[in-house]
Parts: C-alpha cells; sequence; structure tokens
C-alpha cells in the first residue's frame, strides 16, 4: 500500500497553487449565491469573487515564472513550466473577460451557477495546459468539458425559441464531444499498448513503426483536432457557437480552444518528431492550411455575428498551427504570441457584441450593428479595431503576429504554409472589413433601436482588449522557456 | 522631426475625430492648417544636408528591426509632393461629415509620410497596410458606390499581405530590416532572392497600378470623393514606384536587371493600353486615371532601361505626375459638384460661363500632355532620353506615340468639357469659389516651377549611383535631342551639380559596375 502513496512534497503542491484557487473559488460564490437575496449586490459578489479568484491564479503564475520553479509535480502527471504558465494565463484571462460578460440587469438570471461552472471549465483547461500524462489530459478534458455543456445550455429570461437552441446546441456539444472524446480515450489506449504508460515521455522510446502506435497517434490526433474544430472537424463548432449563451461561446472560443491546443503541442513537441513521424505529422500541417483557407471563406456568408466568429476562429487557430510548423523553438514562442493576440482581439470583439445585443435575445444578426458607427462611435470605433486585429492589418496585435508566424512557417520551410496562409487572410479582409463596413455606411437611423446593454461590466473587457491589442502591436511580448519540455 | 512629422500628423487627425460633431467649418481649417503647417516644415528640410535619422530598436527576434525613419532625396520629393497635395486636396473639399473627413484625410496623410520616410522594411510594410485603412473608409463612406471599396482593398492588402511575406523571408534569411538606403547589400542567395523580389514586385505592381494588376484602379478613382482621389492618384499610387526605387535597387540588383525586360514590356503595354481606353471612355474620371495607366507605366520602364537620366526623370515626372493629376482631379470634382455630373457626352460649352475654371483645367491638361515649361515636359524628356540613351532607340520611339496619345485625350476631355455646344439640360452655377481656385494655385505653381527649374531630379540619393551612368555626351551631335537634355540636364544646373548624373557617373563608376 505504501508503494502507491508516492512522497510528494512541497513543490507538487506548489505547482497545483494555482488551480487550487481557480477550483475553491466557485465554492465561495455557490456560497454567496446560497445566502444572498437575488439583487445587484448577489451579481457584485458572484461576479466580484470569481475575478479575484482568477486574479489571484494568475498572481501565483505569474510569481511561479518569475521564479523559475520549473519542473515536474506528481510523478510527470503535471509539468510545471514556462509553456504551461503561458497557456494557463490565456486561459485565465479569456475567463476574466467571459465572466465579465455574464452579469445582466435582470434579476431571474442566475450569475453565481454559471460563474461558478465557468471557473471548473478554467480549471480543467488549466490542468491540461500542464498535463505530461495522458490520464491527466484526459482528466482535464473532461472537467473543462461537463462543466461547459452545462454552461452551453443554461440560458434564462429568454425566449422559447432562443432556449431551444440553446438547449440543441448543449445536445449537439454533449454528443460531438463525447465522440471526439471516445476518438482520444481509444487512441489513449493504443498508445498506453505501445509503451506500457502513460506517461508521455515514454511515448518518446516507442519505435515510429510500430502500427499500434501509428494508429493510437492517428486517433488520439484527430481527438484533439475535433476539440480545436480545424478543418474537416469543425462542423460542428458554428452550430454550438450559435446556439451557446454568448458568454459561454466567448469563453469556449478562447479557453477551449487554447487548453486542446496545449494538449496537441505537447504532444507534437515532445512525443512526435518532424523527422521521425513525417507520416502522422505532416497531415497536421495540411489540416492547418485546410483550416486558414475554408474557415475564411465559410466566414465570407455568414450574417450571424456568432457564427461568423466561430469560422474565424477556426480560421484564427489555423494560423496558430502554421506557426508551429516544424515544430521549431520560434514557432512555438510565436504561436503563444498569436494565441495571446487572439485572446485580446476576439473577446474584444465578443464584448463588443455583448454590449450590442438586445434584450434576451442577444441578437448577434450582423443587422444589430448597423450604423453603428453613428449611433456609438466610441463602440464602432473598437469593434473596428478589433475587426482590422482579426485581418491582421496594422497598427495592431494581428499584424505584428502575423508577420512573426510567417517568419517562422518560412524559417522552418513551409513556404507553401506562408502561401495559404497569405490567401486565407486575402480572403478574411472580406469577412471582418464587411462588418466594419455595416458600421460605417449611411443608414437610417429611424427604424434602428437604440443600444441598451444588459449591463456595463463588458466594457472593461472592451477597454482592456483594445490597449492591450494596441500596444502588443508594437511590443510582440513573446515569452522565452515556453518549449514543451517534459523533462 | 521626422517622428513630429509623421506622429503629429496622425496624432492630429486623430485628435480631430474628438471635435464635436458640428465643427465642420472648425474641422476643415484645422485640416488645413497641420497639412499647410507640414508642407512648410516640409520645406525647410534639405535633402543635401537631411534631418538626422531617427532609429529605436523594435524587434530583436525573429529578425532585428527597428522603428527607423530617415530621408533622402527621393523620399523628401515625395514627401514634398505629399504635403502639398493634401493641403490643396483640404483646401478645395466641400464635403458632408467634414470632421470625420478631414480627421482620415490626416491619418491618410500620415500613414503616408510614414511610408515614405520609413527606413526599415517592417515599418514599411506596417504604413503600407495602414494607409490603405482611411482611403476605404474614406470610400465606404463617402462615396455613391461603396461596394467598389472591395476591389480596392482586397487587392491592395493583397499585395501587402505577399509584402509581409516577402519582409518576412528577407529578415529571416538576412537578419535584419533595417536595410532601405543602406547602401548596396551583400545579395541573398539565389535560391530565395527572385521569389522575394517577385513578392515585392508584385505588391508595387498592384498598388502603383501595372497592366495586369490594374482593375481595381479606374473604379476606384472614380467612386472616390474627389480630394481624395487626389491624394492616392497623385501620392499613394507612387508608392510602389518608389518601393522599386528605394527597396528594389539597392536590395535586388541583379534580380531587377533580370526582370526588367518583362517591366519594360508591362510598362509598355500599360502605356498604350491605358492611352487607348482614355481615348474612348466617358467617364472623366476614368480618362484620368486610365491615362494614370499610361504615365505610370512609362515611369516604371524609365526605372527598369538601367539610366540615370532616366531615372532623375522618372522621380521628376512622378513628382509631376502627382501634381497635375491632383489638379485635375480636383478640377473634375468641381465639374461634378456643379453639373452633377462627369460623363464626357453631358457635358459641353462650360467655358463660356465658368471662364476660371476652363482656364485651370487648361493649365491642368495642358501639364498632363507634356507642354514644354511645365514640369511634365521636363520629366517625360528625361525618360525619354534616358530610354534612348540606354540603347532602346526604338523604344524611345514608341513611348513618343504613347505621349502623343496623352495630348489626344486629355485634349478630348477638355474640347468636351470647356468648347463645343452648351448643353441645354445642365444647370447654370457660377464660377470658381476663390477659395477653390486658391486650392489649384500651389499645385500650379509646383508645375511650373518644376518645368523651368527641375530640382527635384537633382536631390541627391543612393539609387542613382545604382544604375549605370554611362554618358552618350560625346557622341551626342550638338543640337540633338540628347543635347538639349544634356543643357537642361541634372549636371548642368543647380547649386550642388556634383551630385549631378552626369558629373558623378563620367568620374566614379557605380558601385555596380564595379563588381
Amino acid at each position: 500500500m505504501h508503494l502507491l502513496v508516492p512522497p510528494f512534497g512541497n513543490f507538487d503542491y506548489n505547482a497545483l497553487l494555482p488551480l487550487g484557487i481557480v477550483a475553491v473559488t466557485p465554492l465561495l460564490v455557490l456560497l454567496s449565491d446560497l445566502v444572498m437575496p437575488p439583487g445587484e449586490a448577489r451579481r457584485g459578489i458572484a461576479v466580484g469573487v470569481s475575478v479575484a479568484g482568477l486574479l489571484a491564479a494568475a498572481y501565483v503564475l505569474i510569481e511561479q515564472y518569475l521564479s523559475h520553479q520549473f519542473g515536474p509535480a506528481f510523478g510527470f502527471g503535471f509539468v510545471l513550466g514556462g509553456f504551461s504558465i503561458a497557456f494557463s494565463l490565456i486561459i485565465i484571462a479569456a475567463a476574466l473577460f467571459s465572466i465579465l460578460m455574464v452579469p445582466t440587469e435582470r434579476d431571474d438570471e442566475k450569475e453565481g451557477p454559471v460563474c461558478a461552472l465557468m471557473l471548473w471549465s478554467t480549471l480543467g483547461a488549466m490542468l491540461m495546459s500542464g498535463a505530461a500524462d495522458l490520464m491527466t489530459i484526459f482528466l482535464g478534458l473532461e472537467i473543462l468539458s461537463l462543466a461547459l455543456y452545462c454552461l452551453c445550455g443554461m440560458i434564462k429570461g429568454a425566449s422559447e425559441i432562443r432556449k431551444r437552441e440553446a438547449r440543441e446546441a448543449a445536445l449537439k456539444y454533449l454528443i460531438l464531444s463525447s465522440m471526439a472524446s471516445g476518438f482520444m480515450l481509444y487512441g489513449m489506449a493504443l498508445l498506453f499498448g505501445t509503451s506500457g504508460s502513460v506517461n508521455l515521455a515514454a511515448l518518446q522510446a516507442v519505435p515510429a513503426t510500430n502500427p499500434l502506435f501509428t494508429m493510437g497517434c492517428g486517433l488520439f490526433m484527430i481527438g484533439v483536432a475535433f476539440k480545436i474544430g480545424l478543418v474537416p472537424f469543425h462542423v460542428w463548432m458554428p452550430d454550438v457557437f450559435e446556439g451557446a449563451p454568448l458568454p459561454a461561446t466567448a469563453f469556449m472560443s478562447v479557453v477551449t480552444k487554447a487548453a486542446m491546443l496545449a494538449v496537441f503541442a505537447r504532444f507534437l513537441y515532445s512525443v512526435l518528431t518532424p523527422a521521425g513521424h513525417e507520416a502522422l505529422i505532416w497531415p497536421v500541417w495540411a489540416t492547418a492550411g485546410l483550416s486558414m483557407v475554408v474557415g475564411n471563406l465559410a466566414a465570407l456568408s455568414q450574417i450571424d455575428m456568432k457564427r461568423l466568429l466561430a469560422y474565424s476562429g477556426i480560421a484564427q487557430l489555423g494560423y496558430i498551427m502554421a506557426a508551429m510548423a516544424g515544430t521549431s523553438t520560434l514557432g512555438m514562442r510565436y504561436a503563444i504570441f498569436y494565441l495571446g493576440a487572439y485572446l485580446f482581439m476576439n473577446l474584444g470583439a465578443f464584448s463588443v457584441v455583448a454590449l450590442v445585443s438586445r434584450d434576451s435575445e442577444e441578437d448577434g444578426h450582423l443587422s444589430a450593428f448597423s450604423g453603428l458607427g453613428t449611433r456609438h462611435p466610441v463602440l464602432a470605433a473598437a469593434m473596428s479595431f478589433f475587426l482590422l486585429s482579426l485581418a491582421g492589418l496594422p497598427p495592431t496585435a494581428g499584424f505584428i503576429g502575423k508577420i512573426l508566424i510567417l517568419a517562422s512557417t518560412v524559417a522552418a520551410g513551409y513556404v507553401w504554409l506562408a502561401g495559404l496562409l497569405i490567401l486565407g487572410t486575402a480572403i478574411s479582409i472580406y469577412v471582418y472589413v464587411k462588418i466594419i463596413r455595416i458600421m460605417y455606411v449611411h443608414v437610417d437611423l429611424a427604424h434602428i433601436r437604440e443600444i441598451k446593454p444588459l449591463s456595463r461590466a463588458p466594457w472593461i473587457g472592451v477597454a482592456v482588449c483594445a490597449i492591450v491589442t494596441f500596444v502588443f502591436g508594437f511590443y510582440p511580448v513573446a515569452l522565452h522557456d515556453v518549449l514543451p519540455r517534459i523533462r | 522631426m521626422l517622428t513630429a512629422l509623421v506622429c503629429g500628423t496622425i496624432f492630429l487627425g486623430l485628435l480631430t475625430f474628438a471635435l464635436p460633431k458640428t465643427a465642420d467649418v472648425t474641422a476643415k481649417w484645422l485640416g488645413v492648417a497641420v497639412a499647410f503647417a507640414g508642407f512648410v516644415l516640409v520645406m525647410f528640410l534639405n535633402p543635401w544636408s537631411p534631418p538626422p535619422e531617427e532609429s529605436t530598436h523594435w524587434l530583436s527576434y525573429p529578425f532585428s528591426a527597428n522603428y527607423h525613419l530617415g530621408m533622402n532625396g527621393i523620399s523628401y520629393a515625395l514627401v514634398q509632393l505629399l504635403t502639398l497635395v493634401t493641403f490643396c486636396a483640404l483646401l478645395g473639399t466641400n464635403v458632408p461629415r467634414q470632421r470625420n473627413f478631414v480627421a482620415l484625410m490626416l491619418l491618410l496623410e500620415g500613414t503616408m509620410l510614414g511610408l515614405f520616410l520609413a527606413r526599415d522594411l517592417l515599418l514599411f510594410a506596417l504604413f503600407w497596410d495602414a494607409m490603405l485603412i482611411p482611403v476605404f473608409l474614406l470610400m465606404i463612406a463617402w462615396s455613391v458606390h461603396p461596394s467598389t471599396a472591395w476591389r480596392f482593398l482586397i487587392y491592395n492588402v493583397t499585395g501587402g499581405l505577399l509584402l509581409l511575406l516577402a519582409t518576412a523571408a528577407y529578415g529571416w534569411l538576412y537578419g535584419t530590416t533595417d536595410v532601405i538606403d543602406k547602401g548596396v547589400l551583400p545579395p541573398l542567395s539565389d535560391n530565395w532572392a527572385p521569389w522575394i523580389f517577385i513578392a515585392f514586385a508584385i505588391a508595387f505592381l498592384v498598388k502603383t497600378p501595372v497592366w495586369p494588376f490594374h482593375t481595381w484602379m479606374p473604379d476606384t478613382y472614380a467612386e472616390l470623393p474627389a480630394p481624395v482621389a487626389a491624394v492616392v492618384g497623385a501620392v499613394q499610387s507612387k508608392a510602389g514606384l518608389y518601393g522599386f526605387i528605394t527597396i528594389g535597387l539597392p536590395l535586388f540588383g541583379p534580380q531587377m536587371w533580370r526582370f526588367a525586360p518583362w517591366m519594360i514590356a508591362l510598362g509598355f503595354i500599360g502605356l498604350f493600353y491605358g492611352a487607348f481606353i482614355a481615348l474612348v471612355d466617358n467617364d472623366s474620371r476614368k480618362v484620368v486615371a486610365y491615362s494614370s495607366l499610361s504615365h505610370l507605366g512609362l515611369i516604371l520602364a524609365a526605372i527598369f532601361v538601367n539610366n540615370q537620366y532616366a531615372l532623375r526623370g522618372a522621380v521628376l515626372y512622378i513628382v509631376a505626375h502627382g501634381f497635375f493629376t491632383a489638379a485635375m482631379f480636383l478640377i473634375i470634382g468641381y465639374v461634378e459638384s456643379r453639373e452633377e455630373t462627369r460623363m464626357l457626352s453631358r457635358i459641353g460649352g462650360l467655358a463660356r460661363g465658368n471662364p476660371v475654371l476652363a482656364g485651370a483645367m487648361a493649365i491642368a491638361a495642358l501639364a498632363m500632355l507634356g507642354l514644354p515649361g511645365l514640369a511634365g515636359f521636363t520629366g517625360e524628356l528625361f525618360i525619354l532620353v534616358g530610354i534612348y540613351q540606354a540603347g532602346f532607340t526604338w523604344l524611345a520611339g514608341i513611348a513618343l506615340i504613347g505621349i502623343i496619345l496623352a495630348s489626344a485625350y486629355m485634349l478630348r476631355v477638355y474640347q468636351g468639357f470647356m468648347h463645343g455646344p452648351e448643353k441645354p439640360d445642365l444647370p447654370q452655377r457660377p464660377d470658381l469659389a476663390p477659395i477653390e481656385v486658391w486650392a489649384l494655385v500651389p499645385l500650379f505653381a509646383a508645375l511650373l516651377f518644376l518645368g523651368v527649374y527641375p530640382i527635384t531630379a537633382n536631390y541627391p540619393d543612393q539609387a542613382y549611383s545604382l544604375v549605370s551612368s554611362t554618358s552618350m555626351s560625346l557622341r551626342a551631335p550638338s543640337g540633338s535631342l540628347t543635347h538639349v537634355a544634356m543643357m537642361t540636364g541634372p549636371a548642368v544646373w543647380g547649386p550642388h551639380a556634383k551630385h549631378g548624373g552626369r558629373g558623378a557617373g563620367g568620374e566614379a563608376p557605380s558601385k555596380l559596375e564595379k563588381k
């Protein structure tokens, strides 16, 4: 019995401290929800406690990064390093902005449970960013997903149609995501069979010619690509994004993708090598290329803002995958930088949508934006800025991020991928600038309703995202020490 | 100094947005004042003792890039052009929602100043993309058919993305992008250099535009509000040619000459293609747009014939073309605002009621067709002499035909608008207001000044040392075309003749020839 409990030390628990904070905060949120009467104060407490918890976790993470307390914890179940910290910070920031979209002015809304579920989902994502064995990956994935299934269906005070849409989205997400988990799990089982260990490091020793290994990798990567939403495994994403409530959509658009990307990157960088596993690894770059082109092409004809951002997210993830082409050190740094940039420009755009969407319908139709340039110049300017950034035009983080990706892709020798990136971006110009046009083309304002935001909290998101997108446009803060090393 | 010029203009442009919505008049005069201040500031600069370069470290990976502004002769010529044209365009502006209009115009000027002063490829690429956004916004908010804005944006951003790709590849291979105006740098490997050059070249060709990348241009120039069309048609279109001279020559010399026959061919196709369409098009703005295609094709060919006279002529003609195109777009804008049409078939006999307008248009048209004494003539002459000197005797002859065609289409527009029978259904509107005349006067003054004293061709620039300067002066018979050029040529006049073509060329062979 004694052998089953290895001597875990201080380091192991310190490594998990940020996760612990994020795990405990929702309990406080739920407790306050239980004891307080509905109203302004309860809303404030729910959001305030969540934000405080996330900020505390972020503080601990930054402290860990600055003091370089890197290393494996819990017998290589969780690896604390620049990689996990960078991804965790991105996940926390995304959760913060999403939580700011949660509160509304209505009293029948239950902010507490929504915030709590989001935090637990964040916990799962953070666990995945540091996971270095198959068990931890799956554990994190399930924590992340289970909370999200509920979040997708939780919509209060909306019309029956809207509620039905949300339920449909939740069910769709549940079924398709479970199927992807099934793929992953089967792949993991085969991989475990080849090495006899759940540890990713042990997989490095498996010969590339082993057919079980090839099959296991293939199934595992299909599952991951499904969850990230890379073409051709992307079809579920726009439907779910459209149906889910806006905060959940915003949350999924970054957190799920970041967490799965962390797993994917760790797998690509530490288990596979470009030389030894060429047949396994080139389809990854091919899907990245496909995502950039198909995602943007599909976004061309969308008239619903959430669907459009879903497709745009598919393409953006393609760019990020392209940065990692050839699994180079620089590529990892730029992928993380672009992911961070994507976080701010994407959630900035979502925050604007949250402010513009009317009543409980969360009207994300593009027509809700017509004439915004006259009705609300500041909001329109902010939205234009985020869209320009998504399109990769200066002076934004998207511009500098794109040139960094181009440089690393070309340096790794994947010129064709850089070419596809150019093609995808050229298509995306229409997608994003179409919205700018809708906002600024002169319209008759008589029949357009005033903007009455459900709450003012997303303004914080808009302001912070705009500032960061601008600053990143000139100072790309690409962290060092972000290689997903296991040992 | 340069940072103040670039950032000040951008900042004041943004500040204009903060004015109250109703402050149209204030906004306009603020814009005019800013543009004028910029022009005065530029006139105080001197290309022979350029202002100190300003450089701040920006990126160190994956390649080193600096925020680096500097000025050489050719950027000085373009900055002069830009500031003067913007000032005139803003002075002649009369559009609704003027506050936003002026703000965007100032942003356009600021980003273009940044482009011409950038000494780092990454900064160049940044301003290259940034200058498209104000034009796009101006187009969707003020033009009658906003849908044409798409073609402009998508064409140009695709070019900009290729530029970005080329910059990234260059930076990765070379280690730094701080390479503009640094003399001739060690060439890249032969595997990469042609491809990177092609990516740069396509971006430049789209922006200029050169046949067959021109399809966005006629609609764009026709749909933009007249003052914006003046700035875009006169200055922004020169960014591509400026790129060939400032980036192509020093960094991609061997590739430039390798692709030169193709480029010269494209230029000449554009020269005739544009001229022939300009001969028949009914839309006067499109006539000017196609004439632009024609003239810029000639300039492109002049850059690629590898001759110093041709290059000096190209720079002079770039500036001259900017002035007369801007004047022409402004004048057509005045006609449009009076007659509510710009179609040649619907307008006639304006000269009787609007003599000042007719006079102004006559000057612009004469400058455009290359009347001696105005800047267009000097530029064309240098270019033709250069092409002839470079050994393309027959090409010089063909180019001459293209220039004759320019007379035909410009006189067609002038005659159609101003003379002939008055159209009965045209409203009788008053002649040009004083402020509209004052918006044109600086442009005409510049045209006249450069026509008799083409100092622009004499601004010192490293680019001139990178092209062949073999002089044929000894063999040229007195009284020939070459001799005339020699008499008016850069080496003869001007206070700094030692920078001039013949002197420098005769004594010190260029770096390119040394190899």
